[in-house]
């Protein structure tokens, strides 16, 4: 209560450093976190609060005291309260034990060590302990403690490198810099201790790439944002040391607070379960009110005279009262329609499903050891309902590898693996890979197959070492050498990594670089270039140059980037070459690989310098700086030599294509939804074959504003529908035409395939209230839908709108910590296992090692379920509607007065709950189909037994009537009855079937002899007064007359209509397993290589997955150790003022952000 | 970045077991019946009914049953009865009649009641099935209410079923010629269920039943008390009395007959009834005017089948004509689609 109401209060957050007793005053919360729900104390009260908010348990419970009341128990109490009471036991336990890891995890991270400055002294805090205000030190790989300004760090100018994988999912480091007043702080402990600046900033939210405040400290202010603040659930990297000063703590950090809640998960039979109770409860009432009536007028008009000669005292009741307590008696009688054992069978057979999937050897992936595990038993049968899947990017559709393909290097394409006939072949094992032993540098995990590339490079074509060399001199990369001696690049974009390590192993080797030089070894000799210039990437440009000046002298431009924007710089004389470069970047993108064009031009001394001078002075003029600048980049990037292309695979997991593709045939909706940039999904959906060329359209949706992405919204839907003629006016149509579609079984989709790809700007405005349904609308209709650049929290977003206003079943699928909230909160959250992190995989309702599993879990252990359930509830509602409304129509006949009719029999019931769990298949919800058959066969089942003993005498010519034998004779009609209506309902006969429907029978004739027999008589002849009711009853003919009647009577019309149904209505579902029966033969089975080819206007996949502003770091030697700081020489100095290049970064960077917009008509 | 690997280990304690149940791959049989199979077994069980329900129906017809409603016959003593207060005034009633035919075989003489709650639930469960085991002759609990007379005494035996026993005595005598009435021999035996005579109902061990039921009383509405019930035949008083066990057994409906006596087959009887002049002699105990309910006598043969009632038969010969109704129509149905969507061996799954 208290934390909420300061939470509404809270609008702006003050907090000054080094100064707890001020901070105290404004009741921050502190750094715990609490994940768990209970403590010891409010363990039992909440628990039990929340069980008995289920349907069932309150009506069990609500039974239970009108059962200890004498006047209307009709039944023992102890038959409800001893499964009641294991029933909330072991939830109760489970529940105890789900919160107790959780209490333990967090303890685990609660108490985790960090270094914060206490009284001028660094001293070791547990991190529960770390307030905000404090200074804390962070080293190098560790995790963040709290939302931190970064102070200082011991890279130069106060940067520092974090890992943002827990928040966004991306791998790539990202640079946080310190302010520069702040940043001279340094190390100096006694200088950290003084510092007592005030952070006024705004309140604690979830926005993770938005910070707004202001430092003021020694009467000035400064601005902060987002570049300066480190969020918890980072990690340091490459940054030995680095200070910072506690913002926000525990709850209040971005991680935290996009971290959805974990809520409780029902699955939508429990729902409808719950729905179907309350039904059935009214439907009692009615019953009973109905008996009640019958019993009061009974009451008046025979039962008055009747109780006084059967009763001691005379006229002790009036009739009406005496309806009201058999109104009672009935509700408990009748309630056998929804025994609780309906609720624990449901249970026990959903543990039986989720052991099933466990033990999946088909689930099992060797290379981690990783079986598939449900975590969750309770919603397996929502498997088999899944309508939209939710999936990841990195490490769930790909393995976060990228690894250089092939290349075309002068017209010619290496990398393909030929077989002996000179056809192409995919890549066998048993292709020797190309071996780099002889090289020394070589990075040993990289494999190339195609041996021609080597011999091209031993027979020393300029071309080719040409484009090595460039590989090997255009990039960001930074070079460490580690104590073995070894080579370690540090990339911030693993695409260039691939790019870097496969000019490395042919040869070209990129050693080492200073702001001037770049030193890299070509074919074992140490050649040293000259940075002359450094042409940064940007979202716009598309593209990197550098220009360098070999040893000898020559000064060249190299450059790589996006084909389509690289292909109008080259040079007229390339066109022979380009168009052979072009169908083989065609190739290379049609085969889902990321694509970079490769050029070059030499440059003319004077004219370089010309161009320099004009560099200098744009860069020192004032205004339009950035025009002047990308004007002359123009300049120089023009009649550029093409030497090729390169293509990087951004490595799939195993079977993802088909995984995808046999899901789609399943008409589940996939969407992705990933942290990467556009280009990088976009490249992953065609790689996956979510986004083909076949499609009709792809809406991309980039608007930066409201007013934006709404008209983009309604022109993608003005698109959508202008090109099906049919759509007049959208939504109703388009539902109107899906129910067609479905009912009509037409093969092909008139509709067409759409995708629509948004980026994270675009949803946060989409998702707004108005614009919602819009997007949802759309999203809907496309086949494929990509969201890139996307927020966790915005993940659980797009989820909770799917669920929410398509009312459909959703699934999540994600390995990281930035998936939890999205797993969450989706109907069925998978987490892949057998990675570094588990959050995602505890947070998970199933876990298991690679995405193909998917198609497993829904496709065969998803239906499963789900048929197995519905068939499951289907036949227990028949089952206990005929069983329970006997006692209905029993009622009027023995004077309403709640007799039940076979009490006794109740008991032997169980055994045959299980033939439910075993093998059966296929059903719908026909709850009301069941009814009405329950409500048939215990009419058959009644009267049937009534009229062939209303006047009936046995063989011997006894009184055949008796009360004790009317209820054995129905009891066993009753069992023979269900018996062979689980035996038509089951599908598949196995051995198990056999044992639990035989069993069961038998199980049924031995409990009723037992219970019947003398000697249980002679022990407790009060309970069992049964005895030789049994062997008398069916003994005479007669009964099993009757018996043999009841059954043909109850069964034959089921028969019948079944038969009926499967000749005159054939279900759709029928159709339509027909249709996929069909399809699955037409399906080839092996994988299939997308084979379609892109137009070149779709091809460029290239992902530029590393920030801009990079080629500045660089050139400025800002991101270089002091050690690798060459003297300063009077060369080309470094043209920018330190202070000057970092607010040039922080605008780039809020750039990139808009040049998204800019770039939306770009169709990718 | 550099990927951590985790070595990829043999870990046989993690991977699943190859069983056929856990893999669900257990051996399983399809319960797929054709279409000709399923018509061609509609039709059998058709002729089964039918079959079954004319033989029911001829040996029903051939057993006889005669059934006399005393109510309204003997209306002086039904109204003497309303009054619990004559309860120690004897009433007697004879009812002739005339059987046009004999009765051959076993004749079995059951009492019938209508409007009779025996199946009210507060009724049913109002016994002590421990006292009528003889065990604990004071153990009334489960008799509410009438398990203690108004001084505390226990009631023997207790419960409203015992209190409402059934205490009319009907004999049947049999007009030889106009002057001679012959009492038609009736054996009490074999009236009740072995169970129930033997191992359900035992009297308390003692030398003499008076003293075996001391400390008891009998039930309100019982003129003697239970060891008195037949003073003719010492063995058949206490719980073991015949009739007592008889009427113990609850009835499920209202309406219900209870086995009195059977025909002893000597003498004129030898055949069965002959057919002549009767009448029963009812000694008039059992109200039934005050709950607005009826009684007779019925006097019947049995068939193989047990009594004399057309309905068994007539359900089966309805069901069988049903079941050959629907068989027609679905085969009609299934010939004229067949062409249309199936092949002729399609498969119709249930």
């Amino acid at each position: 209560m208290f934390c909420s109401e300061k939470k509404l209060l809270e609008v702006e957050r003050k907090v000054k450093a080094n100064d707890r007793e001020y901070n105290e005053k404004f009741q921050y919360a502190d750094n715990r976190i609490h994940t768990s729900k209970y403590n010891i104390l409010t363990f039992l009260p909440i628990n039990l609060f929340e069980q008995f908010q289920r349907v069932a348990n309150a009506y069990f419970l609500f039974l239970l005291i009108l059962q200890l009341i004498p006047e209307i128990s009709s039944l023992t109490w102890f038959t409800t309260i001893v499964p009641l009471v294991l029933v909330i036991t072991m939830t109760a336990v489970k529940d105890a034990t789900d919160d107790c890891f959780r209490h333990k995890s967090d303890n685990q991270v609660n108490n985790r060590q960090s270094e914060v400055l206490i009284d001028g002294k660094l001293q070791n805090e547990k991190w529960m302990n770390v307030k905000v205000g404090d200074i804390i030190k962070l080293e190098n790989n560790q995790f963040v403690a709290a939302d931190l300004l970064l102070l200082s760090s011991s890279e130069p100018h106060g940067l520092c490198y974090i890992e943002t994988a827990e928040l966004d999912g991306e791998t790539n480091l990202k640079v946080r810099h310190a302010l520069a007043v702040t940043s001279e702080l340094g190390a100096d402990i006694s200088r950290l201790a003084k510092f007592d600046g005030i952070v006024v900033c705004e309140a604690p939210n979830n926005k993770l790439d938005k910070f707004t405040g202001v430092l003021s400290w020694k009467d000035s202010k400064y601005p902060l944002n987002n570049e300066k603040i480190i969020l918890r659930g980072c990690v340091l990297r490459n940054t030995s040391w680095c200070f910072g000063m506690v913002i926000f703590a525990g709850p209040d950090t971005k991680l935290m607070q996009n971290s959805g809640k974990t809520k409780f998960k029902r699955t939508s039979i429990d729902r409808l379960m719950n729905t179907l109770v309350l039904w059935i409860f009214g439907f009692l009432v009615c019953l009973g009110i109905i008996l009640a009536i019958g019993n009061s007028i009974w009451e008046k008009q025979v039962g008055d005279q009747f109780r006084s000669f059967l009763f001691w005292k005379e006229g002790e009741k009036n009739s009406v009262f005496s309806g009201f307590l058999t109104f009672w008696s009935y509700i408990i009688i009748l309630n056998t329609v929804v025994p609780i054992s309906l609720y624990v069978s449901v249970e026990v057979i959903r543990l039986g499903h989720s052991y099933f999937i466990n033990w999946d050897r088909k689930m099992y992936y060797s290379g981690k050891a990783t079986p598939a595990e449900a975590r969750t038993t309770t919603l397996n049968e929502e498997l088999g309902q899944i309508e939209y899947v939710f999936s990841d990017k990195t490490g769930t559709l790909t393995q976060n590898i990228m690894t250089f393909k092939k290349c075309s290097i002068n017209g010619r394409i290496y990398g393909e693996v030929q077989d002996d006939l000179g056809r192409k072949t995919d890549i066998t094992k048993k292709k020797e890979p190309v071996d780099f032993s002889v090289n020394s540098q070589a990075e040993r995990t990289f494999q190339f197959f195609d041996h021609n590339l080597m011999e091209a490079i031993k027979l020393g074509d300029p071309k080719v070492h040409e484009f090595l060399r460039l590989l090997a001199l255009c990039h960001t990369v930074m070079s460490e050498e580690n104590s073995a001696g070894q080579l370690i690049y540090q990339v911030q974009s693993p695409d260039e990594g691939a790019l870097v390590t496969a000019a490395r192993n042919f040869g070209f080797t990129f050693k080492s670089r200073t702001p001037e030089t770049i030193t890299i070894e070509e074919l074992g000799t140490l050649v040293t270039y000259q940075l002359l210039a450094f042409l940064d990437f940007n979202n716009i440009r598309k593209r990197m140059s550098v220009i360098v000046r070999n040893p000898k002298g020559q000064i060249k431009l190299y450059s790589k980037g996006a084909d389509t924007i690289l292909f109008e710089k080259l040079h007229p004389s390339n066109e022979d070459l380009l168009t052979l470069t072009s169908d083989h970047l065609s190739e290379f993108a049609g085969e889902g690989l990321r694509t970079l064009a490769i050029a070059y031009r030499d440059l003319d001394d004077k004219y370089f310098k010309e161009w320099h001078k004009m560099l200098e002075d744009a860069n020192t003029a004032t205004d339009e700086r950035d025009e002047r600048i990308a004007g002359l980049y123009e300049e120089i990037e023009r009649d550029l030599m093409l030497l090729g292309a390169t293509a990087v695979e951004d490595k799939l997991q195993e079977g993802v294509i088909e995984t995808v593709t046999s899901l789609s045939l399943a008409n589940i909706k996939i969407w992705v939804l990933t942290g990467d940039k556009q280009e990088t999904a976009i490249n992953i959906g065609y790689a996956c074959n979510m986004l083909t060329d076949d499609m009709n359209d792809v809406f991309i949706i980039a608007g930066n504003t409201a007013a934006e992405v709404r008209e983009e919204l309604r022109k993608a839907k003005e698109n959508l529908f202008g090109q099906n003629r049919s759509f007049s006016n959208g939504h109703v149509v388009f539902e109107k035409k899906q129910q067609l579609e479905l009912a009509s079984v037409v093969e092909e989709t008139i509709t067409g395939d759409y995708a629509l790809v948004i980026n994270g700007h675009s949803l946060a405005h989409a998702l707004e209230s108005d614009v919602k349904n819009d997007l949802l609308e759309l999203a809907c209709m496309c086949k494929t839908v990509v969201c890139c650049r996307v927020t966790p929290l915005q993940k659980a977003q797009v989820v909770e709108l799917v669920k929410k206003y398509r009312n459909a079943v959703t699934l999540a699928i994600g390995d990281g910590a930035n998936d939890v909230s999205m797993i969450k909160s989706a109907h069925i959250g998978v987490g892949i296992s057998g990675q570094e992190g588990l959050q995602a995989v505890l947070a998970s309702d199933y876990s298991f090692a690679q995405f193909r599993y998917l198609q497993r879990l829904l496709l065969v252990h998803g239906r499963w379920s789900y048929f197995r359930m519905c068939k499951f509830l289907c036949y227990f509602f028949y089952k206990n509607f005929a069983f329970t409304l006997v006692h209905f129509w029993f009622g009027f006949f023995c004077g309403f007065s709640a007799q039940d009719v076979n009490d006794q029999n109740s008991m032997d019931y169980p055994q045959l709950y299980q033939p439910g769990q075993q093998n059966l298949l296929f059903n719908k919800r026909k709850f009301l189909i069941c009814m009405a058959h329950g409500i048939y066969t215990s009419l058959a089942l009644f009267f049937i037994p009534y009229g062939a003993f209303y006047n009936a005498a046995g063989e011997d010519g006894q009184h055949l009537a008796d009360y004790q034998s009317f209820a054995v004779t129905m009891a066993t009609s009753l069992v023979i009855v269900v018996s062979v209506q689980i035996a038509l309902d089951t599908s598949y006969w196995t051995v198990v079937n056999h044992v639990f429907i035989w069993g069961s029978i038998a199980t049924y004739f031995s409990i009723l002899f037992t219970m019947h027999s003398n000697g249980i008589f002679a022990i407790f002849p009060n309970q069992f007064p049964f005895v030789g009711n049994a062997r008398h009853s069916l003994t005479q003919k007669c009964i099993w007359l009757v018996i043999l009647l009841t059954t043909v009577a109850s069964v034959m019309p089921v028969v019948a209509f079944r038969f009926l149904k499967v000749d005159l209505f054939p279900t759709l579902s029928d159709q339509l397993r027909q249709r996929q029966k069909a399809q699955k033969k037409a399906r080839p089975l092996h994988s299939r290589r997308p084979q379609t080819r892109r137009s070149s206007s779709r091809r460029s996949g290239y992902a530029f997955a590393h920030q801009e502003g990079y080629g500045e770091l660089i050139t400025s030697g800002k991101n270089m150790r002091a050690k690798n700081l060459p003297p300063t020489s009077g060369l080309e100095k470094t043209l920018y003022n330190s202070t000057s290049w970092i607010e040039n970064l922080c605008k780039k960077t809020t750039d990139t952000v808009s040049s998204f917009s800019q770039d939306k008509t770009v169709k990718l | 970045m550099p990927q951590m690997k985790r070595t990829p280990q043999d870990c046989p304690s993690r991977l699943p077991e190859n069983t056929a149940v856990k893999q669900q791959q257990l051996p399983a049989c399809r319960l797929q019946l054709s279409a000709t199979g399923i018509l061609s077994g509609f039709f059998a069980t058709g002729v089964f009914c039918l079959g079954m329900g004319v033989i029911l129906i001829l040996s029903a017809k051939s057993s006889m049953e005669i059934e006399i409603n005393y109510t309204k016959i003997c209306a002086s003593c039904a109204k003497l009865r309303e009054n619990a207060r004559n309860f120690d005034k004897e009433c007697t009633c004879s009812i002739p009649f005339h059987l046009t035919q004999t009765m051959r075989g076993n004749v079995y003489m059951y009492y019938k009641l209508y409007g009779f709650y025996q199946n009210l639930h507060g009724y049913l469960l109002s016994r002590s099935n421990s006292q009528l085991l003889g065990t604990d002759v004071k153990d009334v609990e489960t008799c509410a209410p009438f398990s203690k007379s108004h001084d505390g005494t226990p009631i023997a035996p207790c419960g409203a079923i015992a209190n409402s026993l059934f205490n009319d005595t009907i004999i049947l005598s049999y007009k030889l010629n106009s002057s001679v009435h012959i009492q038609v021999p009736m054996l009490r035996s074999g009236i009740t269920w072995w169970t129930d005579k033997y191992i359900k109902f035992r009297n308390p061990s003692s030398s003499n039943l008076s003293s075996a039921f001391a400390g008891t009383t009998k039930p309100p509405s019982w003129p003697k008390p239970v060891y008195e019930l037949d003073e003719n035949d010492p063995g058949n008083n206490g719980f073991l009395n015949d009739d007592f066990i008889v009427w113990m057994r609850t009835a499920a409906f209202p309406t219900f007959k209870k086995l009195y006596r059977r025909l002893s087959r000597t003498q004129h009887f030898i055949e069965g009834l002959p057919a002549g002049n009767y009448s029963f002699n009812v000694s008039y105990n059992f109200p039934v005017t005050r709950f607005q309910g009826e009684k007779s006598v019925v006097l019947s043969t049995l068939t193989w089948s047990g009594g004399h009632s057309l309905f068994l038969g007539l359900a089966y010969t309805v069901t069988g004509a049903m079941t050959w109704l629907a068989a027609f129509s679905m085969m009609a149905v299934h010939l004229k689609l067949k062409g249309k969507r199936f092949s002729p061996d399609d498969k119709v799954k249930l």
